[in-house]
């Protein structure tokens, strides 16, 4: 008798001890409690939404603000927290909290967060994936509600979807070349400006454990960034690979990894890695973007580098980087546009692209950014040559064909033609030519 | 009171006890296989994850599937990486589980060290091979060129072939424990008699291997194999860190390429159907190991 009640007993506490499992689950999972209460918060907000829209902008927004992004250098951390404390403390209605998705989780977080109606108000992503989100209808549209004439256009256009507005662009960045001075100078080399220069110098500069020269070329968003503006200097698209320009690009770079100069193994390299190569004297030039240099002036103050524009073929050519911030359609939308317009305003957006070595996407902040910085200068110019990817929803498929081409040729596994066939036919297939 | 007392009598309670745990599994596991097989039965992608008419497209996203070049790749990719990891996984396992079973001074302490690749977090153990295998820096090339057995260093991971030694050598390296730990305590189980008589025979040690040992073994043997198959077929977070698939896809698992299609590409619905496929192969893989052990069972 007593053993069967104690039975009872047992697994009654199983059970329970089960259930209390499932939420310490639910919980580490981001939502808890409060994911919870926003997530009924936000069926109603829609529900009313879809009744009354547009809804009157009203001055009492009040909440909160959760935030998600990816950066994951310190600094970039530290500043976004910086101006969330500022816009905390000087009012009391809203309040704003960041939190951090790894870059690699970023967007199987959203994807998930879409479908289970567990996303925060803001994210601040990467532009080229804006357009498909914007497609997926998780972005509010703010075409009235926020002002971006004074923007450049292409960070606007990454934020743009069939004529509206789902976003405001956070930042810009580009590419360039960055070269070790003492390296270029002992091999008696001169900056290079085209790809024939660029071959040359890389040789030279190929000595023992250094490389002359490389880029990120992983198979995927961050690769196809550094490879596209070999295709773009020679005056083609990036939807246009099996080009007289698409198959140079190609064989460019199937040169320059012939030639020794370029490792094999960028195939394998983040941007950061790349950067951490060069900075450790492995690497004499590499192709890189503006947001590495507060890190690399604070790692290496002795090491002599500089910036030149990407050596050329027919014409000056960069990518266009940079994070748009979107307002989550259906979340606590009002609170979270007055939040970005404090983010954008001069002084706020200043500090925020100083401290992470972004070019302001607002031309008339942009104007007043790194006065007498040579270095900055160079980006700020090339800026002008900066190229967009996509906006299109499908962009990440057409980007995963044109990083499987040049991965492809830099392993061997194609020839440059075979390669830019290959990946035509994928984009045709997306574009439906 | 008196029929609540008969309830819990037998094999009611016995229900009580498992209750939990199918409740759990119903939850857990049965709702997700369940949610993904309809996922793979429709044709979700970007456009209407959230809004927007999701469609049943019947057997279309399975006839695509097959129709992918880099599908079929993958496909043949996840059984060459389970065959050969369970090959030398099981050899090398099986050489030490017998070398344990000697009685020798720190037997039990090496034994319980050559535990530590299992237990180490597998992004560590990726990251820890990555770097082994790297080009220039790598130990490994190091090594082999210390021997002479390499003239120029071996670019293992940025070249195809090479990749996917690479990644079978790591999840071998991860696997080893996991065979030696069940067939050493297989061995355990062979009473010492039977050597004993056997020696006495005149049988040699070889004979003793392939008369004795192999036989009694086959149960664990059986499970090692089976077990062994449906780890290694899954090896997901491995193959991710150490070279996502590439290069050019060459080490691309049903599993990488699965989480590629829903999570990079936004292909929900096709992501979800290699995601089945894998399932249906384990599943399958699963019926044949619970027949084994049910056979065992019943001797």
């Amino acid at each position: 008798m007593k053993k069967k009640l104690l039975a009872t007993v047992l697994s009654a506490v199983m059970v329970i001890s089960m259930m209390a499992g499932c939420g310490a689950a639910a919980d580490t999972a981001g939502s808890g409690v409060q994911g919870a209460a926003r997530e009924t918060e936000t069926k109603t907000e829609t529900a009313t939404a879809k009744e009354a829209d547009p809804i009157p902008a009203s001055d009492d927004a009040s909440g909160d603000v959760t935030i998600w992004y990816y950066w994951e250098t310190a600094g970039h951390q530290e500043a976004l927290d910086h101006i969330i404390q500022e816009f905390n403390n000087q009012q009391s209605n809203i309040k704003v909290q960041a939190k951090y998705v790894p870059f690699a989780d970023f967007k199987k977080q959203l994807s998930i967060g879409a479908s289970a109606g567990e996303l925060p108000d803001i994210v601040i992503l990467d532009n080229p994936d804006h357009a498909s989100y914007a497609a997926m209808g998780i972005f509010a549209d703010i075409t009235d509600r926020f002002d971006v004439s004074s923007y450049y256009p292409g960070p606007v256009n990454s934020c743009t979807l069939d004529g509206k507005l789902y976003g405001v662009p956070f930042g810009s960045n580009d590419l360039v070349l960055f070269y070790n001075e003492d390296m270029l100078k002992d091999a008696g080399c001169d900056v290079p400006t085209t790809w024939d220069e660029l071959l040359d110098v890389a040789k030279k500069t190929t000595k023992g454990n250094v490389y002359g020269f490389a880029h990120c070329a992983l198979q995927n968003e961050e690769g196809t960034f550094n490879f596209l503006p070999w295709v773009w200097s020679t005056g083609q698209t990036s939807y246009e690979i099996n080009s007289e320009g698409g198959i140079k690009a190609l064989e460019f770079e199937k040169s320059l990894v012939e030639s020794g100069a370029f490792p094999k193994e960028a195939i394998n390299w983040t941007q950061g890695d790349t950067m951490n190569q060069f900075i450790s004297g492995n690497l004499a030039m590499m192709i890189n973007g503006t947001w590495q240099i507060p890190t690399m002036r604070q790692e290496v103050p002795d090491l002599k580098w500089n910036v030149a524009p990407i050596p050329q073929d027919k014409q000056q050519a960069s990518g266009l980087g940079g994070e748009n911030y979107a307002v989550i359609a259906g979340g606590n939308e009002e609170a979270a546009i007055k939040f970005l317009q404090y983010a954008t305003s001069g002084d706020t957006c200043l500090y925020m692209m100083d401290h992470m070595g972004y070019i302001s996407s607002d031309s008339k902040i942009a104007e007043t950014q790194f006065k007498g910085d040579a270095v900055y200068q160079v980006f700020v110019d090339e800026m002008k040559y900066a190229n967009a990817r996509g906006p299109l929803p499908e962009w990440p498929d057409i980007s995963d064909a044109i990083s499987l081409a040049f991965n492809k040729v830099i392993t061997g596994e194609s020839a440059p033609d075979a390669a830019a066939a290959e990946a035509q036919a994928t984009i045709d297939g997306i574009l439906g030519n | 009171m008196k029929k609540v007392k008969e309830f819990f009598r037998y094999e009611n309670a016995g229900l009580l006890f498992i209750l939990p745990a199918f409740l759990y599994m119903l939850v857990f596991v049965g709702y997700p296989i369940l949610s993904n097989l309809i996922l793979s039965f429709q044709d979700v992608s970007v456009k209407n994850l959230v809004h927007g008419q999701k469609h049943f497209v019947g057997l279309t996203n399975y006839i695509q599937i097959f129709k992918d070049e880099v599908f079929v790749k993958a496909m043949g990719n996840t059984l060459k990486f389970t065959v050969y990891c369970l090959i030398f996984q099981f050899l090398i396992g099986f050489l030490l589980a017998l070398l344990f079973n000697k009685k020798f001074t720190f037997a039990k302490t090496v034994r319980g060290l050559t535990m530590i690749p299992w237990m180490m977090p597998m992004t560590v153990t990726a990251l820890m091979f990555k770097f082994m295998f790297s080009t220039d820096v790598g130990i490994i090339n190091y090594i082999l060129k210390c021997l002479h057995l390499i003239q120029n260093n071996v670019e293992w991971l940025t070249t195809p072939r090479t990749a996917m030694i690479a990644v079978v050598a790591a999840n071998v390296w991860i696997g080893i424990p996991f065979n030696t730990i069940l067939l050493a305590t297989g061995l355990t189980t062979i009473p010492q008699e039977l050597y004993e008589s056997a020696s006495v025979d005149g049988a040699n040690g070889w004979q003793q291997l392939i008369k004795i040992t192999l036989p009694l073994l086959r149960p664990t043997i059986e499970s090692v194999l089976v077990l062994g198959f449906i780890y290694t077929f899954k090896v997901y977070d491995l193959v991710y860190v150490m070279t996502e698939g590439g290069p050019v896809n060459s080490t691309h698992l049903l599993s990488t390429y699965s989480y590629k299609l829903s999570f990079d590409l936004f292909q929900y619905s096709k992501g979800s159907t290699v995601a089945n496929v894998l399932f249906l192969i384990l599943f399958l893989v699963g019926l044949l190991y619970l027949k084994i052990t049910m056979q065992g069972e019943e001797e």
